[in-house]
């Protein structure tokens, strides 16, 4: 157990220094040992975990796709508890999940600034609102794609009897959405590079992991602190390679119309929902439009898109090109994939390298007191009292399908 | 004479501010939020103008002073180093301006979006009031449309994902799923395809899928009038079409039907035989929009969400594999990977000729490939009384139009009813490029060999 501990936690320290406990004869009872040890496991792995930003650097999507047990983040910890960290402010609350702002409790010196976004799933909700499948998920995919520099990092995954954790970086710029609803609109410029940073992460998703994401929106688009895009909330990202998929999601105003229509989707969903989502930038609202959903879905399966006139030529090409019911026509889909994306005349001044690298300065940089300021997020109500327990039938019944997370 | 629905938008908005802040000067509160509303809305309206006035300089540029890197000279390249330490303040102060003023951070609440986005009835009504949807609104030219003719009252809230039951698909064939059937009567039958037809859910389905759709609608009689059929705020599985009687529909502002006299709310319509309802039922589970109550004894068709999207989903995906299967088949194609052929399977559209047509014409330039999907057909060549080959289920003809221009070397008439899967050559190219380039990855004699004349239309198989 410990052995395994500390191959978790110095996977970049292989000739380290082992815990001293590991190496002593054992001089109390075996019980006591183990507690001792699963102590200097969870401090040393709560030290590691307050540093492990200063190893960050953006890798090649290569690196990223690589041995995932080689990587320093994105591992499930069999240590960590809720109680190893101080919940600051709700950061965001869905259906099923909620999300803090965290500091580590009893920090080492100069460790006390250092915060995480900590998104807490009660079993019991999850099960409930017939999410176990996207839940696992999400994990798997987090875990696979962490250190892709424009989503959002799981440092470590863990759980308790009743909850599921995801320990993720914070970014503290708050969502896109919020700066997007307050400008009413971006100029093309800033929707540019806003853009171009998605298609990265979906070239990526895409095209190294096979994975569509499948609810592309401006809400779950933050900006960090040096005002880079993350996309946060992999809650219906799926594995889907060469399979379509059948299940609906999405958000009304973004599903494809194959999702509406279901006869089967995949990747190329993302490439219809990012369409919209560009439009979204430069007008202020989505193209489909009612106060009936049902409204909603007829406008898209009709896929007839109205531009403002003020819209240039270039970015209504490209969003019709996404946004083309046929997905033997959709761009992004078509031959070439996101490289014709890339390729279309809309972004013909992004210097995509130098943009993956994170060279180029974004046009909005958040102005933060300090790593945990949380200006940038709204007020959200606390969190109802009096939730339905995770009875043991329901333990014994689905706990199986928590195990590895 | 009804409420305009702008005024209902901002009523139900200050309700759940009400409820949530719990004012004790109710009426200070109702007045602040008004005030608050007019400001964010003239800024807005401020704002849009000022978009349209002055092309490409956006609200966003004039937000953040000079933080922007294409900012100063938009048709230049990006600047890569970082930008001064003045411009960074001046845009950080932009930022770290208060809000309040042109967007009220209330109106953000998450928990509220849902409500707000689903509770509205508006369009409720829709199938049964088919012909005074707003579609009219539409100009039927695609582009030059002004951005003040776009609809002002877009809910700004953050948006709810939705999610419908994890399905999967019928894989194996031991566990054979069968949809439930309810016999109808052919005039019934006419009855419920004439109600469902102006449905987009139901008007892209194939003959068998509708055939499936309609067998599962089963009967629900209705013994009196004053029965809830649906509550308005209750989860949502079933859609309904109406065969004979009457309903009323209510809905309660406050989002969900409430108790007492008044909690059924206003009526809002009434929807008889030929007319149906709650079909969003069909898409996901979302809270009922509206209370629908019989007014006397009446008779209901009920479709739930799982049958439908399962009907839906299980011919899609044994048409899926079906075609996969086919194209695995095709010599020409025999080099391409799973996850291309899939691409392939997905691009396939479904053709039905009557028995007697001629599918493809010896000597006209090749545009198209086909797959037998039913039925028979017989190939003619000029000079030969007789068919020098017959196809049937599962094989393919033409696929030399997507390597080259050349005349079709053979005819293709049907003998019967045929059900075709066809791809264009413009349509593989998009999703592939060209075929040449797929074939040499395995063997560059391939092509070679082709040119040289070997006719597939020809061969026997």
């Amino acid at each position: 157990m410990a052995a395994a501990v500390h191959k978790l936690l110095h996977p970049h320290h292989p000739n380290g220094e082992p815990p001293p406990q590991s190496n002593e004869p054992p001089t109390s009872p075996q019980n006591r040992q183990d507690l001792a040890s699963m102590e200097y496991a969870r401090e040393e792995e709560k030290r590691i975990l307050a540093h492990w930003e200063e190893h960050k650097r953006p890798l090649s999507p290569g690196q990223i796709t690589e041995d995932a047990s080689r990587k320093i983040v994105g591992h499930s910890s069999t240590v960590l508890r809720q109680e190893d960290f101080e919940l600051i402010k709700t950061l965001g609350t869905g259906t099923f999940a909620r999300v803090w702002l965290v500091r580590l409790t009893n920090p080492q010196d100069g460790d006390r600034n250092k915060v995480f976004a900590l998104k807490i799933l009660r079993k019991v909700d999850v099960i409930r609102l017939k999410q176990v499948e996207h839940v696992r998920n999400e994990r798997n995919v987090l875990a696979a794609v962490a250190g892709h520099p424009f989503i959002t990092t799981m440092v470590a995954s863990f759980q308790d009897p009743d909850s599921l954790y995801m320990l993720l970086d914070y970014c503290p710029g708050g969502e896109v959405f919020s700066y997007l609803r307050r400008a009413r609109r971006f100029n093309e410029p800033t929707s540019q590079f806003y853009a171009a940073e998605i298609v990265l992460i979906l070239e990526f998703l895409h095209e190294k992991e096979g994975v569509a994401y499948r609810d592309l929106k401006p809400e779950n688009i933050l900006i960090d602190a040096e005002g880079h895009l993350k996309l946060v909330d992999f809650g219906f990202a799926k594995k889907v390679e060469n399979r379509e998929t059948y299940t609906l999601c999405g958000t009304p105003e973004y599903l494809a119309p194959e999702v509406i229509r279901n006869t089967g989707h995949g990747t190329a969903v993302d490439w219809w929902a990012f369409g919209i989502l560009v439009y979204e930038f430069l007008v202020g609202q989505p193209p489909f439009w009612d106060q009936n959903p049902m409204k909603i879905y007829e406008q898209i399966v009709e896929g007839r898109v109205r531009f403002p006139s003020a819209m240039s030529p270039e970015a209504r090409d490209l969003i019709s090109g996404l946004c083309t019911v046929d997905t033997s026509k959709r761009l992004g889909n078509i031959k070439g994939g996101a490289g014709a994306v890339k390729a279309h005349p809309w972004f013909r001044h992004i210097d995509w390298e130098a943009l993956y690298n994170r060279k180029i300065q974004g046009p909005i940089v958040p102005h933060l007191r300090g790593p945990a300021d949380t200006r940038n997020f709204d007020e959200y109500e606390p969190e109802p009292e009096g939730r339905e327990p995770y009875s043991q039938d329901m333990r014994e019944k689905w706990e199986d399908c928590f195990k590895d997370f | 004479m009804s409420l305009p629905p702008d005024y209902s938008n901002e009523i139900s908005a200050l309700n759940r501010e009400i409820l949530k802040a719990q004012p004790s000067d109710v009426l200070q509160f109702c007045a602040n939020f008004f005030l608050r509303r007019l400001e964010s809305q003239r800024a807005e309206f401020l704002l849009s103008q000022q978009h349209s006035s002055q092309r490409g300089g956006g609200m966003a540029e004039s937000t953040f002073p000079g933080s922007n890197p294409f900012g100063t000279s938009p048709s230049g390249g990006l600047s890569t180093s970082g930008m001064h330490r003045l411009e960074e303040e001046e845009e950080n102060d932009a930022i770290a301006s208060p809000t309040a003023a042109s967007f009220p951070r209330s109106d953000m609440d998450n928990t509220q979006a849902h409500s707000d986005t689903f509770g509205n009835f508006a369009g409720f009504q829709a199938s049964a009031n088919r012909s005074q949807a707003p579609k009219a609104q539409l100009p039927s030219a695609v582009g030059g449309v002004d951005p003040q003719s776009f609809p002002s009252n877009y809910n700004l809230n953050r948006r709810t994902s939705v999610s419908a039951e994890s399905l999967n698909p019928t894989s194996s064939l031991h566990d054979n799923w069968v949809p439930p059937f309810h016999q109808k009567t052919s005039e019934q039958q006419s009855r419920l395809k004439a109600a469902v037809a102006g449905n987009f859910l139901f008007s892209h389905l194939d003959d068998e899928q509708s055939a499936l759709v309609l067998g599962a609608l089963q009967e629900k009689p209705i013994p009196t009038k004053g029965i809830k059929v649906i509550q308005q705020g209750d989860v949502g599985d079933y859609f309904y079409v109406v065969e004979n009687g009457n309903f009323d529909i209510y809905v309660n502002k406050s989002g969900k039907l409430e108790a007492g006299p008044e909690g059924l709310g206003r009526k809002v319509g009434s929807v008889g035989p030929g007319g149906s309802f709650g079909e969003l039922a069909l898409m996901y589970n979302a809270p009922r929009a509206a209370t629908v109550v019989s007014t006397e004894q009446s008779t209901l068709w009920a479709l739930d969400r799982v049958t439908f999207r399962r009907i839906l989903m299980d011919s899609a995906f044994q048409r899926r594999r079906m075609y996969e299967g086919f194209l695995e088949e095709v010599q020409l194609l025999s080099s391409l990977t799973p996850y291309e052929r899939s691409k392939i399977a997905d691009a396939l559209e479904t053709r039905k000729y009557p028995a007697g047509t001629t599918i493809i014409k010896e000597g006209d330039v090749g545009e198209s490939f086909f797959i037998l999907e039913t039925g028979e057909a017989e190939v003619y060549k000029r000079g030969n009384d007789k068919p020098v080959n017959r196809y049937k289920k599962g094989d393919y003809f033409g696929e030399l139009a997507l390597l080259n221009d050349a005349p079709r070397a053979a005819s293709v008439i049907s003998t019967t009813e045929v059900k075709v899967a066809t791809l264009g050559k413009d349509g593989f190219q998009r999703l592939l490029g060209p075929v040449e380039g797929i074939m040499r990855r395995n063997d560059p004699s391939k092509v070679a060999a082709l040119d040289d004349g070997v006719d597939p239309l020809a061969k026997a198989r």
